[in-house]
């Protein structure tokens, strides 16, 4: 069987990996969106509205 | 409905993340494993000797342990044994007996050959009695001539690993959090098809996709422990394993169908209707290992056991898991919903733009 060390080490680096992944894609979607809304407004002030 | 918890974002990140910290450091260097799972074979014969009991399980390691041995000496097999009404009671056990190229048929299954493969399911029922060596016990079986040899390992008595077994102070909150999610998304389904409000359908997608990598991580860290345990990262016959399995991929095909419609109205009915749907997926998981034996699962059961519990110490530390993963489940549910209206915004302004050009 494997080492329990191992499994435990394994195992608490996919929650934490799954966590810290996750939250980064969570910030790096809502700028891109930001970004994106920003230049959509510019982009209607410029044609007055 | 408005959640208004954006402006306490920041504070339920922070207990999240203090709570996180302080579950990590009782997982790591407090908490023992569940209290009933570190007796040893002496703490357990007393209690168990002259009782009827049944073990089940299957082969999770196997060593032929005199290779070199007369048709009298009959070959050894090592094997791990489950007591499936009590889950906890997990056994190293070797089997000896019968004749070279012949098992024992141990009911109700029948294993033949000169070797156990491994995941071989193995049962047997019959009287605990103890040796001279109190470090092992016998198991007579139901068939007059069966006799299984059970003696435990090591300081660790006759359970889990108590290394391995600390995985599941992060693995059980994962799958609990998921549990939450997955009822979210029912109860907001449900307000949303009453309601029409969009706001509703943010969170009950938001819900989903959290529940989803919840799952994903519990689904992900049970085989870790499984391995250790089990000897296999994963067995198909086993109730609870494949309901959550199933749960999961109901969830995923809840996401899948949000990204492939693509009008607002229709995504939203939609995947509220699959929400409620699907949720009848939740409860098959959560109460499979709850109605094990009647189903077949050797997945533990960890609250309201009947046949014990945790310790104290491994009970404040769950208590502090399942409150910390719910808090970091708020947290990134007001962080998601969030991103939901900025996707419902940056959808009304590129119809604007598109409107004009």
């Amino acid at each position: 069987m494997a080492n329990a060390f191992t499994a435990l080490y394994v195992a608490y680096t996919i929650v934490w990996a799954g966590v810290f992944v996750y939250l980064l894609y969570l910030f790096m979607r809502q700028r891109a969106i930001n970004k994106n809304i920003e230049v959509l407004k510019q982009e209607l002030s410029k044609h007055g509205k | 409905m408005d959640l208004k918890l954006g402006k306490y974002w920041a504070w339920f990140a922070g207990i999240s993340a203090a709570l996180m910290l302080i579950t990590v450091l009782l997982a790591v260097y407090y908490a023992p494993v569940a209290a009933s799972s570190v007796r040893t074979a002496n703490e357990l014969l007393p209690s168990i000797e002259g009782s009827t009991i049944t073990v089940a399980g299957f082969v999770a390691d196997r060593e032929i342990m005199n290779p070199i041995r007369t048709p009298e000496d009959p070959p050894v097999t090592a094997i791990t044994l489950a007591d499936f009404s009590d889950y906890r009671r997990y056994l190293d056990a070797v089997v000896s007996g019968g004749l070279e190229g012949e098992w024992w048929t141990i009911e109700p299954i029948t294993v033949r050959g000169p070797y156990l493969p491994l995941g071989t399911n193995v049962s047997a029922t019959g009287e605990v009695v103890a040796t001279h060596d109190s470090s092992s016990f016998m198991l007579s079986c139901d068939s007059s001539d069966d006799v299984v040899e059970l003696s435990s390992p090591g300081e660790a008595g006759i359970m889990t690993s108590p290394i391995s077994q600390k995985i599941f102070y992060f693995h059980m909150p994962s799958a609990w959090v998921s549990y939450v999610g997955f009822f979210l998304t029912l109860v907001f389904g449900v307000m949303y098809l009453r309601t029409r409000d969009r706001r509703y359908d943010r969170v009950a997608a938001s819900s989903a996709e959290l529940g989803v990598l919840f799952a994903t991580i519990a689904i992900a860290t049970g085989p870790v422990w499984a391995k250790e345990e089990w000897g296999v990262y994963w067995r198909w016959d086993d109730t609870k394993l494949v309901t959550t399995f199933v749960m999961w991929l109901v969830y995923i095909g809840y996401l899948m169908l949000r990204a492939a419609v693509v009008d607002h109205n229709v995504r939203a009915r939609m995947s509220a209707v699959y929400g409620i749907l699907g949720f009848v997926t939740m409860p098959m998981s959560l109460l499979s290992s709850r109605i094990a034996p009647l189903i077949r699962s050797s997945h533990p059961q960890v609250i309201a056991s009947s046949s014990g519990g945790l310790s104290m110490e491994a009970g404040i530390t769950i208590g502090i898991a399942v409150v910390a993963f719910t808090f970091l489940f708020i947290t990134m549910l007001i962080k998601r919903v969030e991103i939901e209206e900025s996707e419902d915004e940056l959808e009304d302004l590129k119809r604007r733009v598109g409107g004009e050009d």
